[in-house]
Protein backbone atom coordinates (compact mmCIF):
# COMPACT_ATOMS: atom_id res chain seq x y z
CA UNK A 1 0.00 0.00 0.00
CA UNK A 2 1.24 3.49 -1.19
CA UNK A 3 1.98 5.60 1.96
CA UNK A 4 -0.44 8.27 0.64
CA UNK A 5 -2.98 5.66 0.81
CA UNK A 6 -2.29 4.46 4.10
CA UNK A 7 -2.20 8.19 5.43
CA UNK A 8 -5.70 8.62 3.79
CA UNK A 9 -6.98 5.79 5.89
CA UNK A 10 -6.42 6.91 8.87
CA UNK A 11 -9.25 9.56 9.97
CA UNK A 12 -7.24 12.18 12.46
CA UNK A 13 -4.58 11.92 9.59
CA UNK A 14 -7.34 13.17 6.67
CA UNK A 15 -8.87 15.74 9.84
CA UNK A 16 -6.02 17.40 10.23
CA UNK A 17 -5.15 17.47 6.50
CA UNK A 18 -8.42 18.91 5.39
CA UNK A 19 -7.74 21.81 8.12
CA UNK A 20 -4.52 22.05 7.18
CA UNK A 21 -5.67 22.60 3.48
CA UNK A 22 -8.38 24.82 4.20
CA UNK A 23 -5.46 27.44 6.03
CA UNK A 24 -3.42 26.72 2.95
CA UNK A 25 -6.02 27.68 0.34
CA UNK A 26 -7.12 30.44 2.80
CA UNK A 27 -3.01 32.11 3.03
CA UNK A 28 -2.77 31.82 -0.74
CA UNK A 29 -5.92 33.71 -2.02
CA UNK A 30 -5.51 35.94 0.62
CA UNK A 31 -4.75 38.61 -1.95
CA UNK A 32 -7.23 37.47 -4.38
CA UNK A 33 -10.70 37.03 -2.48
CA UNK A 34 -8.98 40.30 -0.44
CA UNK A 35 -7.29 42.22 -2.56
CA UNK A 36 -6.34 45.67 -0.71
CA UNK A 37 -5.25 46.54 2.67
CA UNK A 38 -7.35 44.14 5.05
CA UNK A 39 -6.75 47.37 7.80
CA UNK A 40 -8.67 49.72 5.74
CA UNK A 41 -12.45 51.18 6.61
CA UNK A 42 -14.61 48.52 4.95
CA UNK A 43 -17.93 49.41 6.47
CA UNK A 44 -19.93 50.40 9.83
CA UNK A 45 -17.78 50.08 12.93
CA UNK A 46 -18.69 46.47 15.29
CA UNK A 47 -21.25 45.51 12.73
CA UNK A 48 -22.10 42.00 14.01
CA UNK A 49 -21.37 38.86 11.67
CA UNK A 50 -24.35 37.33 9.25
CA UNK A 51 -26.12 41.13 8.85
CA UNK A 52 -24.38 42.35 5.80
CA UNK A 53 -23.66 39.82 3.29
CA UNK A 54 -20.88 41.87 1.90
CA UNK A 55 -18.80 41.42 5.37
CA UNK A 56 -19.75 37.88 6.56
CA UNK A 57 -18.29 38.22 9.92
CA UNK A 58 -18.97 41.77 10.57
CA UNK A 59 -16.53 44.40 11.35
CA UNK A 60 -14.53 45.40 14.32
CA UNK A 61 -13.90 48.37 16.16
CA UNK A 62 -12.35 50.28 13.15
CA UNK A 63 -15.03 49.08 10.37
CA UNK A 64 -12.57 46.90 8.92
CA UNK A 65 -13.60 43.53 7.75
CA UNK A 66 -12.85 40.68 10.01
CA UNK A 67 -13.07 37.53 7.19
CA UNK A 68 -10.25 39.84 4.78
CA UNK A 69 -8.20 39.80 8.19
CA UNK A 70 -8.81 36.56 9.41
CA UNK A 71 -7.69 35.05 5.84
CA UNK A 72 -4.63 37.85 5.98
CA UNK A 73 -4.31 36.57 9.49
CA UNK A 74 -3.70 32.85 7.99
CA UNK A 75 -0.87 33.69 5.97
CA UNK A 76 0.66 35.04 9.03
CA UNK A 77 0.34 32.33 11.36
CA UNK A 78 1.56 29.46 8.41
CA UNK A 79 4.53 31.63 7.26
CA UNK A 80 5.91 32.33 10.78
CA UNK A 81 4.89 29.10 12.32
CA UNK A 82 6.57 27.30 8.98
CA UNK A 83 9.88 29.23 8.73
CA UNK A 84 10.18 29.26 12.83
CA UNK A 85 9.93 25.59 13.21
CA UNK A 86 12.21 25.42 9.88
CA UNK A 87 14.69 27.86 11.95
CA UNK A 88 14.34 25.55 14.80
CA UNK A 89 14.93 22.08 13.23
CA UNK A 90 17.83 23.28 11.57
CA UNK A 91 19.60 24.67 14.30
CA UNK A 92 18.85 21.76 16.30
CA UNK A 93 19.70 18.82 13.84
CA UNK A 94 23.19 21.42 13.27
CA UNK A 95 23.75 21.57 16.65
CA UNK A 96 22.84 18.09 18.35
CA UNK A 97 24.91 16.57 14.92
CA UNK A 98 28.16 18.51 15.97
CA UNK A 99 27.44 17.69 19.89
CA UNK A 100 27.17 14.04 19.40
CA UNK A 101 30.11 13.55 16.34
CA UNK A 102 32.59 16.07 17.84
CA UNK A 103 32.37 14.47 21.44
CA UNK A 104 34.85 15.84 24.49
CA UNK A 105 34.79 19.50 24.62
CA UNK A 106 32.89 20.70 22.03
CA UNK A 107 30.36 18.35 22.67
CA UNK A 108 30.04 19.86 26.48
CA UNK A 109 30.07 23.41 25.45
CA UNK A 110 27.12 22.63 22.58
CA UNK A 111 25.14 20.73 25.46
CA UNK A 112 25.58 23.46 28.19
CA UNK A 113 24.38 26.04 25.65
CA UNK A 114 21.13 23.92 24.80
CA UNK A 115 20.65 23.63 28.69
CA UNK A 116 20.90 27.07 29.20
CA UNK A 117 18.31 27.74 26.48
CA UNK A 118 16.14 24.99 27.90
CA UNK A 119 15.33 27.06 31.48
CA UNK A 120 14.54 29.77 30.46
CA UNK A 121 10.94 29.51 29.72
CA UNK A 122 11.01 29.93 25.27
CA UNK A 123 7.73 32.47 25.96
CA UNK A 124 9.71 34.63 28.00
CA UNK A 125 12.95 34.62 26.03
CA UNK A 126 11.12 34.66 22.45
CA UNK A 127 9.40 38.31 24.44
CA UNK A 128 13.00 39.64 26.00
CA UNK A 129 14.09 38.84 22.36
CA UNK A 130 11.26 40.45 20.38
CA UNK A 131 11.23 43.52 22.59
CA UNK A 132 14.92 44.16 22.70
CA UNK A 133 15.47 43.94 18.64
CA UNK A 134 12.08 45.30 17.91
CA UNK A 135 8.92 43.83 16.23
CA UNK A 136 8.94 42.49 12.33
CA UNK A 137 7.91 39.08 11.20
CA UNK A 138 11.21 37.73 10.48
CA UNK A 139 12.54 38.71 14.16
CA UNK A 140 9.48 37.03 15.82
CA UNK A 141 10.26 33.80 13.65
CA UNK A 142 13.85 33.99 15.20
CA UNK A 143 12.41 34.62 18.22
CA UNK A 144 10.62 31.65 18.62
CA UNK A 145 13.25 29.17 16.56
CA UNK A 146 15.36 30.24 19.78
CA UNK A 147 13.41 28.92 22.11
CA UNK A 148 12.59 25.96 20.44
CA UNK A 149 16.06 24.27 18.73
CA UNK A 150 16.63 22.63 22.15
CA UNK A 151 14.19 20.07 21.67
CA UNK A 152 15.61 18.90 18.37
CA UNK A 153 19.08 19.20 19.42
CA UNK A 154 18.41 16.29 21.67
CA UNK A 155 16.93 14.04 20.17
CA UNK A 156 19.61 14.82 17.27
CA UNK A 157 22.31 14.01 19.21
CA UNK A 158 21.28 10.74 20.90
CA UNK A 159 20.57 9.34 17.31
CA UNK A 160 23.69 10.81 16.54
CA UNK A 161 25.69 9.30 19.14
CA UNK A 162 24.44 5.51 18.23
CA UNK A 163 24.54 6.21 14.57
CA UNK A 164 28.81 7.32 14.98
CA UNK A 165 29.45 3.78 16.24
CA UNK A 166 28.36 2.13 12.67
CA UNK A 167 30.61 0.33 10.66
CA UNK A 168 29.43 2.53 7.90
CA UNK A 169 31.11 6.02 9.45
CA UNK A 170 33.70 3.51 10.39
CA UNK A 171 34.11 3.22 6.65
CA UNK A 172 34.01 6.91 5.95
CA UNK A 173 36.60 7.76 8.12
CA UNK A 174 39.34 4.46 6.99
CA UNK A 175 38.94 6.32 3.29
CA UNK A 176 39.78 9.78 4.85
CA UNK A 177 36.53 11.76 4.52
CA UNK A 178 36.67 14.65 6.20
CA UNK A 179 35.17 14.83 9.55
CA UNK A 180 32.67 17.50 8.92
CA UNK A 181 31.60 15.47 5.86
CA UNK A 182 30.97 12.82 7.54
CA UNK A 183 29.11 14.48 10.56
CA UNK A 184 26.88 16.60 7.70
CA UNK A 185 26.64 14.00 4.90
CA UNK A 186 26.90 10.26 6.59
CA UNK A 187 25.72 10.75 9.72
CA UNK A 188 22.99 13.85 9.84
CA UNK A 189 20.53 12.73 6.77
CA UNK A 190 20.39 9.14 8.79
CA UNK A 191 19.45 10.60 12.08
CA UNK A 192 17.00 13.16 10.63
CA UNK A 193 13.88 10.90 10.92
CA UNK A 194 13.27 11.15 14.55
CA UNK A 195 13.88 14.76 14.56
CA UNK A 196 11.49 15.46 11.49
CA UNK A 197 9.02 14.05 13.84
CA UNK A 198 9.06 16.67 16.24
CA UNK A 199 8.30 19.05 13.67
CA UNK A 200 4.17 19.25 13.87
CA UNK A 201 4.51 20.21 17.38
CA UNK A 202 7.03 22.56 17.20
CA UNK A 203 4.70 24.29 14.02
CA UNK A 204 1.35 23.84 16.23
CA UNK A 205 3.89 25.87 19.58
CA UNK A 206 5.41 28.11 16.89
CA UNK A 207 1.73 29.77 15.87
CA UNK A 208 0.30 29.73 19.25
CA UNK A 209 3.78 31.61 20.41
CA UNK A 210 3.52 34.18 17.74
CA UNK A 211 -0.21 34.60 18.37
CA UNK A 212 0.75 34.86 22.00
CA UNK A 213 3.18 37.87 21.02
CA UNK A 214 0.79 39.53 18.73
CA UNK A 215 -1.95 39.92 21.21
CA UNK A 216 0.54 41.07 23.66
CA UNK A 217 1.25 43.85 20.85
CA UNK A 218 5.01 42.71 19.98
CA UNK A 219 3.34 41.24 16.46
CA UNK A 220 4.93 42.82 13.38
CA UNK A 221 2.47 46.11 13.52
CA UNK A 222 2.27 46.12 9.77
CA UNK A 223 0.19 42.43 9.21
CA UNK A 224 -2.72 41.39 10.52
CA UNK A 225 -2.30 38.42 13.12
CA UNK A 226 -4.83 36.17 14.87
CA UNK A 227 -3.17 37.46 18.10
CA UNK A 228 -3.46 40.65 17.11
CA UNK A 229 -6.63 40.34 16.41
CA UNK A 230 -8.36 38.83 19.55
CA UNK A 231 -6.47 41.71 21.70
CA UNK A 232 -8.27 44.27 19.37
CA UNK A 233 -11.08 42.56 20.56
CA UNK A 234 -10.50 42.17 24.19
CA UNK A 235 -11.39 45.89 24.64
CA UNK A 236 -14.94 45.13 23.29
CA UNK A 237 -15.32 41.96 24.77
CA UNK A 238 -18.44 42.17 26.45
CA UNK A 239 -20.33 44.22 23.63
CA UNK A 240 -18.41 42.36 20.63
CA UNK A 241 -17.43 39.16 21.93
CA UNK A 242 -17.19 37.55 18.01
CA UNK A 243 -14.08 39.62 17.54
CA UNK A 244 -12.39 37.61 19.86
CA UNK A 245 -14.17 34.64 19.06
CA UNK A 246 -13.72 34.36 15.06
CA UNK A 247 -9.92 34.64 15.79
CA UNK A 248 -9.57 32.25 18.42
CA UNK A 249 -11.74 29.24 16.61
CA UNK A 250 -9.45 29.56 13.37
CA UNK A 251 -6.57 29.64 15.66
CA UNK A 252 -7.81 26.18 17.42
CA UNK A 253 -8.23 24.60 13.97
CA UNK A 254 -5.01 25.80 12.80
CA UNK A 255 -3.57 24.10 16.07
CA UNK A 256 -5.45 21.17 15.66
CA UNK A 257 -4.81 20.74 11.91
CA UNK A 258 -0.77 20.62 12.37
CA UNK A 259 -1.31 18.19 14.94
CA UNK A 260 -3.23 15.62 13.87
CA UNK A 261 -1.66 15.82 10.23
CA UNK A 262 1.41 15.72 11.58
CA UNK A 263 0.15 12.96 14.08
CA UNK A 264 -0.87 10.81 10.90
CA UNK A 265 2.79 11.35 9.06
CA UNK A 266 4.46 10.24 11.99
CA UNK A 267 1.90 6.82 12.19
CA UNK A 268 2.39 6.33 8.36
CA UNK A 269 6.04 6.23 8.26
CA UNK A 270 5.89 3.84 11.57
CA UNK A 271 3.26 1.41 10.10
CA UNK A 272 5.93 1.62 6.88
CA UNK A 273 9.13 0.71 8.78
CA UNK A 274 7.58 -1.74 10.84
CA UNK A 275 6.44 -3.36 7.97
CA UNK A 276 10.21 -3.41 5.84
CA UNK B 1 62.00 -2.62 5.27
CA UNK B 2 58.83 -4.29 6.05
CA UNK B 3 55.59 -1.98 4.85
CA UNK B 4 53.72 -2.32 8.46
CA UNK B 5 55.77 -3.07 11.71
CA UNK B 6 53.86 -3.12 14.76
CA UNK B 7 56.02 -2.71 17.77
CA UNK B 8 54.51 -3.70 21.60
CA UNK B 9 50.87 -2.81 20.61
CA UNK B 10 48.56 -2.04 23.79
CA UNK B 11 44.98 -1.15 24.15
CA UNK B 12 43.43 -1.28 27.59
CA UNK B 13 39.30 -0.61 27.51
CA UNK B 14 37.58 0.03 31.25
CA UNK B 15 35.23 -1.95 32.06
CA UNK B 16 33.25 -1.01 35.20
CA UNK B 17 36.41 0.52 36.18
CA UNK B 18 38.76 -2.31 35.61
CA UNK B 19 41.15 -1.95 32.91
CA UNK B 20 41.14 -5.18 30.60
CA UNK B 21 43.85 -5.12 28.38
CA UNK B 22 42.24 -5.90 24.51
CA UNK B 23 45.83 -6.09 22.95
CA UNK B 24 49.04 -6.48 24.72
CA UNK B 25 51.97 -5.89 23.81
CA UNK B 26 51.17 -7.29 20.56
CA UNK B 27 54.51 -7.00 17.71
CA UNK B 28 54.36 -8.31 13.54
CA UNK B 29 55.28 -7.36 10.60
CA UNK B 30 53.97 -7.29 7.09
CA UNK B 31 55.60 -7.99 3.94
CA UNK B 32 54.97 -5.95 0.53
CA UNK B 33 52.53 -8.28 -1.17
CA UNK B 34 52.35 -10.72 1.79
CA UNK B 35 49.08 -11.80 3.91
CA UNK B 36 49.26 -12.39 7.18
CA UNK B 37 46.01 -13.56 8.75
CA UNK B 38 45.36 -13.21 12.55
CA UNK B 39 43.17 -15.55 14.09
CA UNK B 40 41.80 -16.37 17.46
CA UNK B 41 38.67 -16.74 19.87
CA UNK B 42 35.99 -14.12 19.90
CA UNK B 43 36.99 -11.62 22.10
CA UNK B 44 41.09 -12.57 21.31
CA UNK B 45 41.45 -8.95 19.84
CA UNK B 46 41.52 -9.51 16.43
CA UNK B 47 39.13 -7.12 15.92
CA UNK B 48 40.91 -4.34 17.83
CA UNK B 49 44.29 -4.68 16.41
CA UNK B 50 42.55 -4.11 12.85
CA UNK B 51 41.01 -0.85 14.34
CA UNK B 52 44.62 0.26 15.66
CA UNK B 53 46.47 -0.23 12.72
CA UNK B 54 43.50 1.78 10.82
CA UNK B 55 43.68 4.49 13.42
CA UNK B 56 40.17 4.55 14.10
CA UNK B 57 40.90 4.02 17.88
CA UNK B 58 43.92 5.14 19.13
CA UNK B 59 46.55 2.64 20.71
CA UNK B 60 47.14 3.41 24.62
CA UNK B 61 51.21 2.19 24.22
CA UNK B 62 53.08 0.92 21.24
CA UNK B 63 54.41 1.99 17.77
CA UNK B 64 53.15 1.48 14.22
CA UNK B 65 55.75 1.93 11.07
CA UNK B 66 53.81 2.28 7.86
CA UNK B 67 56.00 2.69 4.51
CA UNK B 68 58.81 3.52 6.55
CA UNK B 69 57.71 6.00 8.62
CA UNK B 70 56.16 6.74 12.11
CA UNK B 71 51.79 6.07 11.44
CA UNK B 72 51.01 7.40 15.00
CA UNK B 73 52.33 10.98 14.73
CA UNK B 74 50.36 11.93 11.50
CA UNK B 75 47.22 13.92 12.48
CA UNK B 76 44.11 16.06 10.62
CA UNK B 77 44.84 16.25 6.64
CA UNK B 78 48.19 14.45 6.41
CA UNK B 79 46.71 11.32 8.38
CA UNK B 80 43.38 11.39 5.76
CA UNK B 81 45.95 11.78 3.15
CA UNK B 82 47.70 9.18 3.89
CA UNK B 83 44.59 6.51 4.65
CA UNK B 84 44.49 6.25 1.02
CA UNK B 85 47.27 3.67 0.91
CA UNK B 86 45.77 1.87 3.84
CA UNK B 87 42.39 0.58 3.16
CA UNK B 88 39.68 -1.64 4.71
CA UNK B 89 37.29 -4.12 4.34
CA UNK B 90 34.60 -4.82 6.74
CA UNK B 91 32.47 -8.13 7.67
CA UNK B 92 28.89 -7.18 7.10
CA UNK B 93 28.84 -4.95 3.60
CA UNK B 94 25.28 -3.85 4.46
CA UNK B 95 26.33 -2.24 7.82
CA UNK B 96 29.81 -0.87 6.12
CA UNK B 97 27.60 1.19 3.52
CA UNK B 98 25.51 3.89 4.65
CA UNK B 99 21.95 2.77 4.08
CA UNK B 100 21.06 5.46 1.68
CA UNK B 101 23.97 5.05 -0.75
CA UNK B 102 24.19 4.40 -4.26
CA UNK B 103 27.59 1.83 -5.70
CA UNK B 104 28.37 4.88 -7.67
CA UNK B 105 28.49 7.11 -4.48
CA UNK B 106 30.51 4.76 -2.06
CA UNK B 107 32.63 4.31 -5.23
CA UNK B 108 32.91 7.95 -6.19
CA UNK B 109 33.91 9.14 -2.59
CA UNK B 110 37.60 7.84 -2.07
CA UNK B 111 38.33 9.17 -5.83
CA UNK B 112 36.88 12.68 -5.15
CA UNK B 113 38.05 12.72 -1.39
CA UNK B 114 41.59 12.13 -2.73
CA UNK B 115 41.67 13.89 -5.72
CA UNK B 116 42.28 11.04 -8.39
CA UNK B 117 40.10 11.51 -10.66
CA UNK B 118 38.33 14.65 -11.81
CA UNK B 119 34.51 15.05 -11.42
CA UNK B 120 34.56 14.39 -15.57
CA UNK B 121 36.58 11.36 -15.13
CA UNK B 122 34.79 9.90 -12.05
CA UNK B 123 32.08 7.57 -14.13
CA UNK B 124 35.00 6.02 -16.10
CA UNK B 125 36.79 5.23 -13.32
CA UNK B 126 33.73 3.88 -11.48
CA UNK B 127 32.27 1.49 -14.43
CA UNK B 128 36.34 0.41 -14.14
CA UNK B 129 36.71 -0.31 -10.52
CA UNK B 130 33.41 -2.03 -11.03
CA UNK B 131 34.71 -4.54 -13.70
CA UNK B 132 37.78 -4.88 -12.23
CA UNK B 133 36.06 -6.60 -9.05
CA UNK B 134 33.71 -8.52 -11.70
CA UNK B 135 30.21 -6.35 -11.83
CA UNK B 136 28.84 -5.23 -14.35
CA UNK B 137 29.11 -1.10 -14.91
CA UNK B 138 25.18 -0.74 -14.97
CA UNK B 139 25.40 -1.31 -11.08
CA UNK B 140 26.49 1.84 -10.54
CA UNK B 141 22.65 3.54 -10.05
CA UNK B 142 21.96 0.94 -8.21
CA UNK B 143 20.81 1.78 -4.08
CA UNK B 144 23.39 -0.30 -2.01
CA UNK B 145 20.53 -2.16 -0.33
CA UNK B 146 19.04 -3.19 -3.45
CA UNK B 147 22.13 -5.71 -4.22
CA UNK B 148 22.78 -8.94 -3.29
CA UNK B 149 25.58 -9.58 -0.47
CA UNK B 150 28.12 -10.92 -2.59
CA UNK B 151 28.06 -8.13 -5.04
CA UNK B 152 28.21 -5.95 -2.51
CA UNK B 153 31.22 -7.13 -0.86
CA UNK B 154 33.09 -6.48 -4.30
CA UNK B 155 32.03 -3.39 -4.28
CA UNK B 156 33.58 -3.28 -0.48
CA UNK B 157 36.65 -4.27 -2.34
CA UNK B 158 36.42 -1.98 -5.20
CA UNK B 159 36.08 1.08 -3.41
CA UNK B 160 39.57 -0.36 -0.77
CA UNK B 161 40.80 -0.33 -3.98
CA UNK B 162 40.31 2.58 -5.75
CA UNK B 163 42.87 4.50 -3.78
CA UNK B 164 45.90 2.06 -4.91
CA UNK B 165 46.68 1.62 -1.11
CA UNK B 166 49.49 -1.04 -0.52
CA UNK B 167 47.89 -2.96 2.42
CA UNK B 168 44.35 -3.93 2.41
CA UNK B 169 42.82 -4.73 6.25
CA UNK B 170 40.51 -7.86 5.88
CA UNK B 171 38.12 -7.77 9.07
CA UNK B 172 36.34 -11.12 8.51
CA UNK B 173 35.78 -9.99 4.80
CA UNK B 174 34.35 -13.31 4.28
CA UNK B 175 32.85 -14.73 7.17
CA UNK B 176 29.33 -13.27 6.77
CA UNK B 177 29.84 -14.25 2.95
CA UNK B 178 27.54 -17.90 1.96
CA UNK B 179 30.22 -20.39 1.00
CA UNK B 180 30.23 -20.28 -2.78
CA UNK B 181 29.99 -17.09 -2.55
CA UNK B 182 33.18 -16.84 -0.03
CA UNK B 183 35.22 -18.78 -2.67
CA UNK B 184 34.60 -16.44 -5.42
CA UNK B 185 35.67 -13.63 -3.13
CA UNK B 186 38.35 -14.79 -1.82
CA UNK B 187 39.94 -15.38 -5.67
CA UNK B 188 39.29 -11.65 -6.23
CA UNK B 189 41.64 -11.04 -3.29
CA UNK B 190 44.22 -13.20 -4.59
CA UNK B 191 44.13 -12.00 -8.00
CA UNK B 192 44.24 -8.66 -7.10
CA UNK B 193 47.37 -9.50 -4.96
CA UNK B 194 49.20 -10.98 -7.36
CA UNK B 195 48.52 -7.98 -9.74
CA UNK B 196 49.05 -5.20 -7.33
CA UNK B 197 51.22 -6.07 -4.89
CA UNK B 198 48.31 -5.41 -2.32
CA UNK B 199 49.11 -6.52 1.14
CA UNK B 200 46.55 -8.12 3.42
CA UNK B 201 45.82 -8.48 7.01
CA UNK B 202 43.77 -11.00 6.92
CA UNK B 203 41.55 -11.15 10.04
CA UNK B 204 39.23 -14.04 10.65
CA UNK B 205 38.26 -17.22 12.53
CA UNK B 206 38.15 -19.61 10.17
CA UNK B 207 41.54 -21.79 10.21
CA UNK B 208 40.67 -23.44 7.20
CA UNK B 209 40.57 -20.33 5.76
CA UNK B 210 43.06 -18.89 6.56
CA UNK B 211 45.24 -21.86 5.67
CA UNK B 212 44.11 -21.46 2.49
CA UNK B 213 44.84 -17.74 1.46
CA UNK B 214 47.46 -16.49 4.30
CA UNK B 215 51.28 -16.65 4.00
CA UNK B 216 51.99 -16.11 7.77
CA UNK B 217 49.23 -16.46 10.83
CA UNK B 218 49.46 -15.35 14.25
CA UNK B 219 47.23 -16.65 16.55
CA UNK B 220 46.26 -14.49 19.36
CA UNK B 221 44.67 -15.17 22.81
CA UNK B 222 43.10 -12.90 25.29
CA UNK B 223 44.97 -9.65 23.52
CA UNK B 224 48.55 -11.47 23.35
CA UNK B 225 50.67 -13.59 20.57
CA UNK B 226 49.90 -17.32 21.29
CA UNK B 227 51.95 -18.39 18.56
CA UNK B 228 52.96 -17.19 14.70
CA UNK B 229 54.75 -18.69 11.67
CA UNK B 230 53.99 -20.06 8.72
CA UNK B 231 50.22 -20.62 8.10
CA UNK B 232 50.44 -23.93 6.54
CA UNK B 233 53.37 -25.39 9.46
CA UNK B 234 51.34 -23.37 12.39
CA UNK B 235 47.66 -24.84 11.37
CA UNK B 236 48.93 -28.30 10.52
CA UNK B 237 51.27 -28.99 13.33
CA UNK B 238 49.85 -25.86 16.70
CA UNK B 239 52.47 -25.57 19.66
CA UNK B 240 50.11 -24.13 21.61
CA UNK B 241 46.94 -25.05 23.98
CA UNK B 242 44.71 -21.83 21.77
CA UNK B 243 46.61 -23.23 18.34
CA UNK B 244 45.40 -27.07 19.47
CA UNK B 245 41.78 -26.29 20.46
CA UNK B 246 40.96 -23.71 17.53
CA UNK B 247 42.41 -26.10 15.26
CA UNK B 248 40.12 -29.07 16.81
CA UNK B 249 37.11 -26.94 17.10
CA UNK B 250 37.55 -26.11 12.72
CA UNK B 251 34.83 -27.90 11.63
CA UNK B 252 36.08 -30.73 8.57
CA UNK B 253 34.45 -31.96 5.83
CA UNK B 254 36.62 -34.61 5.31
CA UNK B 255 36.24 -36.05 8.70
CA UNK B 256 33.05 -38.49 7.46
CA UNK B 257 35.52 -39.91 4.77
CA UNK B 258 38.17 -41.45 7.36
Amino acid sequence: MSPLRRFLRTPEAVAGAILLGALAAMALSASLLFPGDPQAIAGPALLPPFQDWSLPLGTDRLGRDVLAELFHGARTSLAVGLAAAAAALAIGAVVGTLAGFADGLVDEVLMRVTDAFQTVPSFLLALAFVSVVGPSLGIVVIAIALGTWTGPARVARAEVLSIRERDYVANARAIGMHPLEIAFREVLPNALPPVLAMSSVIVAAAILTEAALSFLGLGDPNRVTWGGMIAEGRTVLRTAPFLSIVPGIALVLTVLGVYLAGEGIVETTAVKRGLS
Amino acid sequence: MSLLAVSNLTKNYRRTGKPVAAVDDVSFTIEPGETLALAGPSGSGKSTIARLVLRLIEPDAGRIEFEGSDFLVLRGAALRARRARLQMVFQDPLAAFNPRATVARVLDDPLRIHGIASRAERPRRIAALLERVGLAADLAPRAIHEISGGQRQRVAIARAIATKPSLIVLDEAVSALDVSVRGQILDLLLDLQRQDKIAYLFISHDLGVVRAVAHRVILLNAGRIAESGDARAVIDAPRSAIGRALVAAAPKLNRAKT
